[in-house]
């Protein structure tokens, strides 16, 4: 297909796109399984659709009413789910911004994820004011067409540290869960059980990052590092060590065999110091080599959300200075090749 | 009688009509006139050239391009919004092997603070470690000996920092500053002799005055004294040019801030 728009040429591997449909601080960015939609939430309760390409708004969801923390896309690219610190979790309509179903809950939802069949829905909650953390997983299969239940199949309530971010395993046979502590466990999601646990982390875990085949996985940490895990064993793979605490990990899938890793320091703290020490950059790290190979700035803020495109070609960073910036490659980065 | 149309005057007009033809590379030249807001006409010659990029993309992502907006977007039409999409400053990846992304800005700045901290007060008359105002030869030597010492450290070192008292000094203008070097080059390129702009002289100054403050630091090839064109008084202020720039650097860091006709002479380079 001749493609149409002619931004488009002009920003391929030249500069980076400014996406600015947030108010507040980026919580989380991904993209669908394409890589041709890019969806932002934030803070200010918007949660925006991008074409990656150019940078072009699509939609938005409009309805809730506090900080979204975090969204998700089917694999299809027809269902979205969003959480929100308004206790609820929406689920929309991808191509008009219809909402779909709501659910209410007792405190903030802080992660949405599709299950790899698309047929379910696991949601973390918060434990706030008395109310325990819950992991609810809910059946959202057809749910275009049928009403969505509001009833969970299973609602969880996992003992020990608190639940920061969970994905599912492969083939849907776990729920892995990165904790307060810095462990990440496996989940059974029939019985809610953990199966092993593995602290691997010092400090609380910010991002958990599946791999194309989820076989393995990368977390980053607030202790300022950035390790890959694989799934079945909770066995630490690479560890990438940074200077500066991490609140977002990615794995490049093609292309290159890199990582891309990103964080800053302290929110509250930036304001002391100078934009150059508060580390705001996108680090690119060899995933086997465990070597530093590049950095990206231009964030002004610390960097709260990386996603990379499925083919490898583009990337995203989402930050608290409330900017989306996608940045397409360009040709050294497909010729380069490691010196060792 | 009836203007023809063969009339000159309509074969010019005949020509504004915009032209455009295509050559053998496929590039478009379009000729248009138009008429600018000076009421002159100008003619505005375009070359283009059209490339078609084909992009493989997968059907249900084509199929996505056309989706209609929504939302806050409901109506908008096809293409970025400059409200939403902008775009950043080039900022290049640089890969490298070597594991060692060095931040040479971070490390400029460590080494200034390496020459900082070791920074100890030095008095421009005696080089010693105390501040010029407080130097015990202050009035035996004074200038004659600020002019004579032309050891290179006079050079480096301006000790200006911290002088309680004393006159600010611009960060860049600072010793140690690297800002002053590059600065002074660039100039250096502009106007080939390096000259000092001497201000705040008093009336009774005279060419010949200036000439003798100065010479001590080299050779002059200018002296320039502004004078009032009836009164022929000076103006107040005098350009110096010197035939090597190390001298005139000299003169500037030990004739700046001096009194002078009990005025507080101010010299910089003339820009």
């Amino acid at each position: 297909m001749p493609s149409s728009l002619s931004l488009q040429g002009k920003l391929r591997g030249e500069r980076p796109i400014l996406l600015q449909g947030h108010e507040r601080s980026l919580t989380q960015i991904k993209y669908n399984r394409e890589g041709d939609l890019l969806f932002s939430v934030s803070k200010d309760h918007v949660v925006n659709v991008w074409f990656s390409h150019n940078g072009e708004r699509l939609g938005t969801y409009d309805g809730h009413v506090g900080a979204v923390w975090t969204v998700d896309v089917n694999s299809t690219s027809t269902l979205l789910v969003s959480g929100s610190a308004d206790n609820t979790a929406k689920l929309w309509d991808v191509s008009n911004g219809k909402c779909l179903k709501s659910w209410e809950f007792n405190t903030a939802v802080r992660c949405v994820k599709f299950s790899e069949d698309n047929k379910r829905v696991l949601l973390v909650t918060e434990p706030r004011m008395g109310y325990p953390a819950t992991l609810q997983i809910f059946h959202v299969e057809n749910g275009l067409t049928e009403s969505v239940s509001s009833e969970p199949l299973a609602d969880f309530h996992p003992e020990g540290s608190k639940i920061t971010v969970a994905a599912w395993g492969p083939l849907d046979k776990y729920i892995v869960v990165g904790r307060e502590n810095g462990s990440v466990a496996l989940m059974d999601p029939e019985t809610g059980k953990y199966i092993s646990t593995n602290t691997v982390h010092e400090l609380t875990l910010t991002d958990l990052q599946m791999s194309a085949d989820r076989t393995y996985f990368i977390t980053a940490s607030k202790d300022k590092s950035a390790k890959i895990v694989e799934t079945e064993s909770l066995e630490v793979l690479k560890t990438y060590i940074t200077d500066t605490p991490l609140n977002s990990a990615a794995i490049m899938p093609k292309v290159q065999e890199f990582v891309v890793v990103g964080g800053g320091q302290e929110a509250m703290d930036v304001t002391r110091t100078s934009s150059r020490q508060g580390k705001f950059e996108c680090r690119f790290w060899h995933k086997i080599l465990e070597e530093e190979v590049g950095r990206v700035r231009g964030h002004f803020g610390p960097i709260n959300t990386i996603a990379i495109h499925p083919d490898g070609r583009s990337f995203a960073s989402g930050g608290e200075d409330g900017y989306v910036r996608v940045h397409h490659f360009d040709d050294d980065f497909f010729s380069f090749k490691f010196q060792i | 009688m009836p203007v023809s149309a063969t009339n000159w005057a309509d074969e010019v007009d005949g020509e504004d009509q915009p032209q455009s033809f295509t050559d053998a590379n496929g590039i478009t030249t379009t000729i248009e006139y138009k008429t600018n807001e000076d009421g002159k006409k100008v003619k505005v010659t375009r070359r283009t050239q059209k490339k078609l990029i084909h992009d493989v993309v997968n059907k249900a992502a084509a199929a996505r391009k056309k989706w209609p907006k929504f939302g806050k977007e409901k109506g908008k039409p096809a293409g970025p919004d400059s409200a939403t999409t902008n775009v950043g400053d080039n900022i290049k990846l640089k890969l490298s092997s070597t594991g060692q992304i060095v931040q040479e800005v971070d490390e400029k700045h460590e080494a200034m603070k390496q020459q900082l901290q070791n920074k100890k007060i030095l008095c421009r008359i005696c080089k010693g470690d105390h501040f010029t105002t407080k130097c015990p030869y202050k009035d035996s030597l004074g200038m004659e000996d600020a002019g004579s010492s032309s050891t290179p450290a006079a050079e480096e070192a301006a000790p200006e920092e911290q002088q309680p008292g004393g006159k600010y000094v611009a960060p860049h203008m600072r010793a140690g500053a690297a800002g002053p070097k590059d600065r002074d080059s660039m100039r250096e390129k502009r106007d080939e002799q390096p000259t000092l702009r001497v201000t705040n002289l008093s009336e009774d100054v005279t060419e010949a005055d200036v000439s003798e403050l100065f010479s001590r630091f080299g050779h002059m090839s200018r002296v320039f004294l502004a004078r009032d064109r009836e009164t022929n008084i000076c103006k107040g202020f005098a350009f110096v040019s010197f035939t090597m720039r190390e001298d005139a650097q000299r003169a500037l860091e030990a004739i700046d801030g001096r009194g002078y006709d009990n005025l507080i002479l101010r010299v910089e380079w003339a820009k």
